[in-house]
């Protein structure tokens, strides 16, 4: 279990500040964030390539503050892969073996079941401006694989890859996650990896932890607006709560929610794919409107559509097949709505 | 070889009297003595001599130059430390300052009246006239040339390949020694020839600090002032060719880390 309590790092213009995290065993761990809010930075203190400044951080109840980054075990796979371009594939994977006191005949067990599970076969003597992004991403995760690390830390490990080798990427870590039974944390700006891929995780912005917990809790419950905002709910606006009873002073429209919000929550929120399109009337009895689509944004999979009601706009994500059974476009009057637990109060 | 087109030909005619500036002189100074005359100067043990001393002690230049200057190199390059930027403005001082105040320099603390002077003198270190005195001003004036090549070697290196080494169990020095090391030894490799050519040229310092033992640059000084023009050209000529040498392997070396890097 890694521990951390009271972390804070300064730097020249910004702070990580009281920084508590506590990751169990086995967790696919997921570091949240949008880019300059402090998610690598943390990981590079983890990792101990950066001091922190307070706080204390734990493995297993042991102090790792003091320790210096090649004796912490743990190892990292950076978002550029940090290949070394003197050394081919197969120098690149056994680098650190030197130093990790393991047998000939145990680095060439490790580096065959290696090469043979990431598939890297082919390209053992290239060096790594000769391979594609997805084969470095392959590489640099066998050169820390093959230490057996306590813990694989990823940094931004899908970000660089191109979307054709993305998915597969996506794959390989979650078959790793499950078959070498490890402690990932992972920091990602994307919330849709992170859904596929960890169980738990924490949003980081501007130094601060907002939220963490079980994935799906972060993801349905969000805390606060900017939580809301990053995992991807849409249509929020203020509110106001009291004994129970919701009054929202912005939206002229009255809504329907499945359980009275805390007197504390002053907004809420709609996923844009919880609004359905209902062309015969039949879908949730209540907080169903009629109203027009302002604009249709064409994704290829799915349209992101803004439907606009009296002076209320709501935002949908609706599947593509719509356009073509529907004849959706510009203008068209629509009948819409949610159900009362697609509405989230924070 | 691509067209030249208009905007070409008009940089290539802007160019032109510089390249004559360059190119007249030695094209005139390199065919005016003959063959005859120049295997004539090269049977000249005096001036074997002086172009053996002048090469062997730029060459020693360039290799202090390589063992001091690259940790040097490395904490400008790497480390945050007090007073960097007036450390790099001394270090690029003696490309702006008269070489001869370089060699005035060099004596003053190398003579009985600097403790430094009279320590180098208790220890039986010779300053004026000697090779090691040639050897002290080379370095001074050629280190410039070396430490700023070397250290956008090592700023060319990503800390983050510095940092996966360390991540992967190898300490600092072995990180030194197999990563940052095999990416910038070309860089240290033109920085000894950057240091070592421009040490082969210096005449200003030395003939301050070390007229004897003579070097080739004061032996044309001799020769020219003692002899006239037809005496001094023929140890001129095998210095340039000397120097050309260098500087073909200079840019065969500049061509092989931009590749080693592309």
């Amino acid at each position: 279990m890694i521990r951390l309590a009271h972390i804070g790092l300064e730097l020249p213009g910004f702070a990580l500040e009281d920084i508590n995290l506590t990751i169990k065993e086995k967790d696919f761990f997921a570091l949240i964030g949008p880019t300059g809010s402090g998610k690598s930075l943390l990981l590079e203190g983890i990792m101990g390539l950066m001091r922190f400044t307070s706080g204390t951080l734990h493995f297993n109840g042991r102090d790792m503050n003091a320790l210096p980054v090649e004796k912490r075990g743990l190892a990292i796979v950076y978002q550029d892969f940090a290949l070394f371009p003197h050394l081919d594939v197969t120098r690149n994977i056994v680098y650190g073996t030197r130093y990790h006191k393991i047998s000939d005949p145990e680095i060439k067990e490790r580096l065959d079941r290696l090469v043979d599970t990431l598939g890297l076969a082919s390209v053992l003597g290239r060096k790594p401006h000769n391979l594609s992004g997805g084969e470095k991403q392959r590489v640099a995760l066998a050169r820390a694989l093959i230490l057996n690390p306590k813990v694989l830390l990823l940094d931004e490990p899908l970000s660089a890859l191109d979307p054709v080798f993305h998915d597969g990427a996506k794959d390989l870590l979650k078959k790793i996650h499950r078959e070498l039974d490890m402690t990932i944390i992972m920091v990602s700006h994307n919330f849709n990896d992170v859904m596929y891929l960890a169980n738990r995780g924490a949003v980081i912005h501007q130094g601060k932890i907002c939220q963490q917990g079980d994935i799906t809790a972060v993801f349905e419950k969000p805390c606060s607006r900017f939580v809301a905002g990053f995992v991807g709910m849409k249509n929020i606006r203020p509110i106001g709560v009291k004994d129970g009873n919701l009054s929202a002073p912005d939206w002229a429209l009255g809504i329907r929610l499945a359980a009275a919000p805390d007197n504390s929550h002053t907004h809420m929120g709609i996923r844009p794919e919880d609004i359905l399109f209902e062309p015969a009337g039949n879908g949730p009895p209540v907080n169903r409107f009629r109203g027009t689509i302002a604009h249709i944004r064409n994704h290829g999979a799915f349209l992101d559509v803004r439907l606009e009601t009296g002076s209320e706009v709501f935002d949908a994500i609706w599947p593509r097949v719509l356009l073509r059974d529907h004849d959706l476009c510009p203008g068209r009057e629509v009948v819409f709505g949610f159900h009362p637990e697609s509405v989230h109060t924070f | 070889m691509a067209e030249m087109d208009n905007m070409g030909r008009l940089f290539f005619i802007l160019s032109l009297p510089l390249i004559l500036l360059l190119t007249l002189p030695l094209i005139q100074m390199t065919t005016e003595p003959g063959v005859d005359m120049l295997m004539q100067t090269l049977a000249d043990k005096e001036v074997v001599m002086a172009i053996s001393r002048s090469l062997g002690y730029s060459l020693a230049a360039g290799l202090i130059a390589f063992a001091m200057g690259t940790p040097l190199a490395y904490l400008l390059a790497r480390k945050k430390i007090m007073g960097k930027k007036i450390i790099e403005g001394i270090i690029d001082l003696p490309i702006m300052i008269p070489h001869p105040v370089v060699g005035i320099a060099m004596l003053s603390i190398a003579g009985k009246n600097h403790p430094l002077g009279r320590f180098l003198s208790d220890m039986g270190v010779q300053i004026m006239g000697t090779g090691t005195g040639i050897v002290c001003v080379l370095i001074f004036v050629g280190l410039p040339f070396y430490i700023n090549t070397v250290k956008a070697g090592f700023e060319s290196v990503p800390v983050r390949l510095e940092n996966a080494s360390r991540t992967l169990g190898a300490g600092p020095a072995a990180t030194f020694w197999r990563i940052t090391l095999p990416l910038t030894w070309r860089h240290m490799v033109l920085g000894v020839i950057m240091c070592t050519a421009r040490a082969i040229s210096e005449f200003g310092a030395i003939v301050i600090v070390a007229y004897h033992p003579m070097t080739a640059p004061v032996m044309i000084y001799e020769r020219f002032t003692a002899y006239g023009l037809k005496y001094s050209q023929p140890v001129a000529v095998w210095l340039i060719f000397l120097s050309f040498a260098l500087f073909i392997l200079l840019r065969m070396m500049s061509r092989s880390v931009h590749q080693h890097y592309r």
